[in-house]
């Protein structure tokens, strides 16, 4: 385990300049539009300079954008990320509560894809050249170019407005649960959004599957298995899955980690309470506390993504060294 | 079947047979003629290019013509004779605006993908040609930048210049903020574009060619534009031509959740409202995220034959 721990730390060394150069790059870019406070207070009639002065020292944005940026840096350190300026509430708890929702969408789809990829991947490459590889693959290919959004929209046209099977925007139902439950209404309203997601992950995974899983099976080591006598299921799903399934997981882990690229998009068009929603909402008003916030944790969440990515390679095939 | 026979008559007894090769880009399209495939990709992505370049020939209406609100059957008018696709919320004619929709959509691609195969080419050249510490230095730092998922980013900086630029003398540009974001969408795609012409490079540096041409006396600049680039060219078309597509999806993402350029008619632009008036107009929602599809399917499956005209060793 030692080379595992060595590789970690070069990495996390390697990381911190990037850090503190990606949220000292945003930190200025934001504040060199202009004083969001102003900007804020400058939409309501009535206000007098010394009010301005007052909110302005309240989330202080008064000080020099330096001092400002690295007393950021000193309160991230007791996990302090600040006030929304428009939502006033601390940014850590609205990360928290929008997070949660967007971790929930998310992680449904990832299960949902991961598990029918391999099911759909495998039979692809197992029939190799025949009709049902090519409906597999070419649907896969057919579902890349829908653009997402757009397969949103028509979710919500063709199952919300038309049929009234399930519910257009938001996470929870205002008035009554389904059936009274508040656990089947979060179910009924993620159904859609997670849709959406599947159609996104899906035939990623499915074509990653298939040609590493078309890879494995043409090893020696599988006619081996096949010759000495073993079924064709066995050897299939035994040995040559354990196989073809590496990369597989390992992009299923990096796409985890950078889900927040997905969610802007998918959150906008079921107003659904996450974090992407919230960047959109955050990047429109220019309220740079939350906007940090985000970059931060996507930062720092691809690095996290990466990293676990390849340390799964290692542990999921020997064979494969860290360098 | 590489060759092709030509046979002259001449005045003299003689019979000469002239064998005249067929040129690289010959074969290519030869084999790319061969897959159905590749032919609708390409025809879709001409049919758009023609939308693109005629819509004022083929459009009924002018693009911000309101007339339909008094004249014409009224704001969200289901699609008639008069309005094929029907129209919109301010009474656009919903199929005008689709064709005028194709020239920005054409004009993002196009010009993102010149872009960011310039950028991918330079770095990657660059990094495959001289090799050692220099590689290892832009290797890095492409890797860096792919890994970042770049929409948010992308997200962020449209905003954040669309507002800074007026500001400057950069305020002064027509339709300054669709230039941002093809400028933003350029400076986040070409690190796939880069590793590929590094990759080439590298395989090519140490060919006979080029070794001839130093022994010539030729520049480092002179071997890479001249003599290496263009051998290298056929797997990064692939890559632009994939760019096409994904630089049209970015755009309208942008513009959908409205980042986009107010004064362009572009179709992720179409579907913010129609995507709020859903309930009353379906009609506008379906038109152009059908275009927007097959765009993207138009160049990925152009892409995906290219690849395998142009490298035909690639696949068995």
């Amino acid at each position: 385990m030692k080379p595992l721990l060595r590789y970690i730390t070069r990495r996390i060394l390697f990381f911190i300049p990037l850090f503190i150069g990606v949220t000292a790059l945003t930190f200025f870019m934001v504040n060199a539009i202009g004083d969001p406070v102003e900007m804020m207070l400058a939409e309501v009639p009535g206000v007098s300079q010394r009010q301005i002065e007052m909110v302005k020292k309240f989330f202080g944005t008064d000080l020099p954008i330096a001092l400002r940026y690295f007393k950021w840096l000193a309160n991230l350190l007791h996990l302090d990320l600040g006030v929304s300026i428009y939502k006033g509430k601390p940014v850590l708890n609205l990360l928290s509560t929008y997070g949660a929702q967007t971790l929930k969408i998310q992680l449904a789809s990832l299960a949902i894809s991961l598990i029918l990829s391999i099911f759909l991947g495998v039979t692809a490459a197992v029939n190799q050249n025949t009709k049902k590889d090519t409906a597999i693959m070419s649907l896969s290919l057919l579902c890349r170019s829908i653009p997402g959004f757009w397969l949103g929209l028509i979710l919500i046209l063709v199952f919300s407005n038309w049929l009234m099977f399930f519910p257009s925007y938001g996470a929870l139902s205002s008035k009554e649960y389904l059936f009274g439950s508040r656990f089947l209404d979060e179910l009924w309203h993620m159904v859609l959004p997670t849709l959406m997601l599947i159609f996104f992950d899906l035939p990623a995974f499915t074509l990653l599957m298939r040609s590493s899983m078309v890879d494995v099976l043409r090893e020696d080591y599988i006619l081996a298995a096949r010759a000495s006598g073993l079924g064709k299921k066995t050897v299939i799903w035994k040995h040559a899955l354990k196989n073809a399934i590496a990369p597989v997981i390992a992009y299923a882990s990096y796409t985890f980690g950078v889900m927040i690229a997905s969610s802007p998009v998918t959150e906008t068009v079921f107003t659904w309470p996450g974090v992407g929603f919230l960047f959109v909402d955050a990047i429109t008003n220019l309220d740079y506390p939350i906007i940090m916030g985000v970059i931060l944790i996507l930062v720092v969440s691809v690095f996290i993504a990466s990293l676990v990515a390849d340390i799964l390679y290692v542990i999921i095939d020997p064979r494969i060294k860290l360098e | 079947m590489l060759i092709r026979r030509y046979d002259l008559k001449l005045k003299s007894p003689i019979k000469i047979r002239i064998f005249k090769e067929n040129s690289f880009w010959d074969l290519a399209w030869k084999r790319f003629k061969r897959k159905k495939l590749g032919l609708i990709g390409l025809s879709l992505v001409l049919m758009i290019t023609v939308m693109g370049i005629f819509a004022p020939l083929l459009a009924l209406y002018d693009p911000n013509d309101q007339s339909a609100l008094i004249y014409g059957p009224g704001s969200y008018a289901p699609p008639s004779l008069a309005h094929p696709l029907g129209t919109d919320r301010f009474g656009f004619d919903v199929y005008s605006r689709i064709l005028y929709g194709a020239r920005t959509a054409l004009i993002v691609g196009i010009l993102t993908a010149i872009l960011s195969s310039i950028i991918g080419i330079m770095i990657g050249a660059i990094a495959g040609f001289l090799g050692g510490q220099t590689d290892e230095i832009l290797m890095r730092f492409t890797e860096a930048f792919m890994l970042v998922p770049s929409f948010v980013v992308i997200l962020f900086l449209v905003r954040i210049f669309n507002i800074l630029s007026p500001k400057t003398f950069l305020g002064q540009i027509p339709l300054l903020n669709l230039w941002i974001i093809i400028f933003v969408l350029a400076v986040f795609d070409w690190p796939p574009i880069a590793r590929v012409a590094r990759s080439q490079f590298l395989k090519l540096k140490d060919q006979e060619f080029v070794e001839a041409a130093r022994c010539l006396g030729a520049s480092n600049w002179r071997i890479i534009f001249n003599h290496v680039l263009p051998n290298a060219l056929p797997p990064i078309a692939v890559l632009s031509a994939l760019e096409v597509g994904n630089a049209i999806l970015s755009e309208a993402m942008i513009s959908f959740l409205g980042f986009g350029d107010p004064h362009v008619i572009s179709w992720g632009q179409m579907l913010t409202f129609a995507a709020q008036d859903m309930q009353v107009a379906p009609w506008v929602v379906i038109a152009p995220g059908v275009f927007i599809f097959l765009m993207i399917l138009g160049s990925n499956l152009l892409a995906e034959s290219l690849s395998d005209a142009l490298n035909p060793r690639l696949k068995e």
